[in-house]
């Protein structure tokens, strides 16, 4: 990215001075909400409000129910308690779009009429430019089926990207890229949404993926929020500062801690059954 | 995918394809033993040791082949054979797809039709004969009747079952991405159930030209059939033997149809992808 951004408000006030939209961002709040799959509670009295146009980089435990997290926004998990609301209003029903773990790419559609699945023609040349912008415009007219993991896993970045929604939802994103593509879409993935301006969650299992992009980390453990920090460092992140460095120690240090308990409480389970015997 | 299994693969070649003699002596191969039995079967025949009434000579066979070819008489039963199989297709292929399209997409239709379906399924399409020639007498209409019976619950029932189980996945990305429900039908349902479909269509091949077989040995005044059970009043073995044979060659181009056009339409499946 060419320009620093010193903060947010600065942008706001310049794009407000060119007389540009800000954002078409909305609000989402998640209330109390509690989700049970195949009879095990996944979340529980889960509680947050993201503001419209924030990202949020949500981490976790692999299981501890992100991806649940992202489905219940978009109304494909039942909810057993609480509310969701998308906007700032009931009447609004606004443009959601969602990136699935798995790439879930049409497999009889060539690469880029997946990219424009959806659109009118008209947007063809939009899908080609992101194409490119993931990296594979010569692949274009292919089959999905001929594409590597990570590959199709940008195939259906770029089809995530080219819509022009109100709240956008990545389910890790990069997950199968190397280190370097990865950092390539990290940027690409902050142009867009500073560009667009629109409410982002990402989920993601790389904890410095998250500090690099987000306003604001939320982890999850025991199906609710155990830590939600917000981060101050203004953009573009450079890995090796030392504030970066200390935010991303806190998180893994508190990931790490609920392990150590995990670790005891197991112990003290053993223990117990010791004395009993 | 569910019917992945029934697509065929393209295999690659084993032995080294720059050898010359290798590759011909490869190619030739596969034709030996049909070559020395006719060899044989021709040496048997003109030596007497097969009696012509039992099986004619490869070479009377050939010859039956030209005169039924130049007097127009193999054309006119080929097309009346071909036109029947093509309609009795149409008929029951098109039911099978549109009542298999109706039960997969349609929670009530499913419950309204599906168990009635199902036990018609179990009656052996030959027991109907003798009621088939009760109701329709020898009349094109059995014919008709007896090909769409057997053509319908292979396509039904892989239609029914193709669209059952497109990958739910699919089905929530394109509904999240806003697809209409005519748009995910068009775009999702249909190509995820086409290669279960193509299956069924090329199963009903098959049950297409036995029933057809069984039709025309029974009653008809023209057709390969007609030929064939005319030929044996007047023991014309040669003729009999063309009939078989002409069976057999439409059979073969019918399933070469069929891959085609699973060729054609599942480009996109991985198993189509190793040529490239
Ligand atoms: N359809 C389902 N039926 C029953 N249990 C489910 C179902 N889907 C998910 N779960 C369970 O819900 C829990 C949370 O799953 P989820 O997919 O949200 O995890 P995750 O945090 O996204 O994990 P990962 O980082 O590995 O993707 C897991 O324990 C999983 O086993
Ligand atoms: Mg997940």
């Amino acid at each position: 990215m060419s320009t620093v951004f010193a903060s947010r408000e600065q942008l706001k006030r310049q794009i407000l001075a060119e007389g540009r939209q800000y954002s078409r961002g909305v609000p989402v709040s998640i209330r109390q909400v509690s989700i049970a799959l195949g009879g095990r509670t996944v979340l529980k009295d889960f509680d947050v409000e993201i503001p419209s146009c924030e990202f949020v980089a949500v981490v976790g435990r692999s299981g501890c129910g992100k991806s649940t997290l992202l489905r219940s926004i978009i109304g494909l998990e039942t909810l057993q308690e609480g509310a969701i609301s998308i906007g700032r209003n009931a009447q609004s029903r606004p443009d959601v779009r969602i990136m699935f773990q798995d790439s879930r790419l049409l497999p009889w559609k060539r690469v880029l009429q997946n990219v424009a699945l959806g659109l009118d023609s008209s947007f063809t040349p939009q899908a080609e430019r992101v194409l490119a912008q993931v990296g594979l415009a010569d692949r274009a007219h292919d089959w999905p089926a001929t594409l590597s993991g990570g590959q199709r896993q940008r195939v259906a970045l770029a089809r995530a990207l080219v819509h022009d929604p109100s709240l956008l939802l990545l389910d890790e994103p990069l997950g199968a890229l190397d280190a370097l593509t990865r950092i390539e879409m990290q940027e690409l993935i902050e142009k867009i949404w500073w560009n667009r301006g629109f409410t982002a969650v990402l989920v993601t299992h790389d904890v410095a993926e998250a500090i690099t992009l987000a306003d604001r980390v939320i982890l999850i453990e025991g199906g609710g929020v155990a830590l939600d920090l917000f981060v101050d460092l203004p953009r573009p992140r450079a890995r090796g500062s030392a504030r970066f460095a200390a935010m991303e120690d806190r998180i893994l240090q508190r990931v790490l801690q609920h392990r150590a308990s995990a670790i005891d409480e197991a112990k003290a389970r053993v223990n117990g059954n010791e004395e009993v015997r | 995918m569910s019917a992945g299994a029934m697509v065929d693969v393209p295999r690659g070649r084993t032995l080294a394809s720059g050898n010359g003699i290798a590759n011909i002596a490869e190619r030739a191969l596969p034709w030996l033993v049909p070559i020395a039995l006719l060899i044989v079967w021709q040496w048997a025949s003109s030596t007497g040791r097969l009696p012509s009434r039992f099986l004619p000579s490869p070479r009377a066979i050939l010859k039956s082949f030209v005169e039924l070819r130049s007097s127009g008489e193999l054309w006119t039963h080929v097309r009346v054979s071909t036109e029947r199989a093509l309609s009795g297709f149409a008929v029951g292929g098109g039911l099978g797809l549109i009542l298999g399209l109706l039960t997969g997409s349609f929670r009530w239709v499913e419950t309204l039709l599906d168990t009635t379906l199902q036990m018609i399924r179990n009656i052996p399409a030959l027991a109907l004969i003798p009621l088939v020639i009760l109701w329709f007498g020898i009349d094109e209409s059995a014919k008709l009747f007896l090909v769409a019976l057997g053509v319908f619950f292979p396509i039904y029932i892989n239609t029914f079952h193709g669209i059952q189980s497109v990958d739910r996945g699919l089905l929530e990305m394109g509904r999240s991405y806003g697809l209409s429900r005519w748009a995910l039908y068009r775009e999702v349902i249909l190509p995820g159930a086409l290669p279960s479909i193509l299956v069924g269509v090329r199963f009903s091949l098959g049950f297409m030209w036995v029933m057809l077989i069984v039709a025309e040995t029974i009653s008809a005044r023209s057709g390969i059939g007609y030929m064939t059970m005319n030929a044996r009043e007047f023991m014309q073995t040669d003729v009999m033997v063309v009939g078989i044979l002409l069976y057999a060659l439409l059979g073969k181009l019918a399933d070469l149809l069929s891959k085609g056009l699973e060729r054609y339409w599942l480009r996109w499946h991985p198993a189509h992808q190793s040529a490239r």
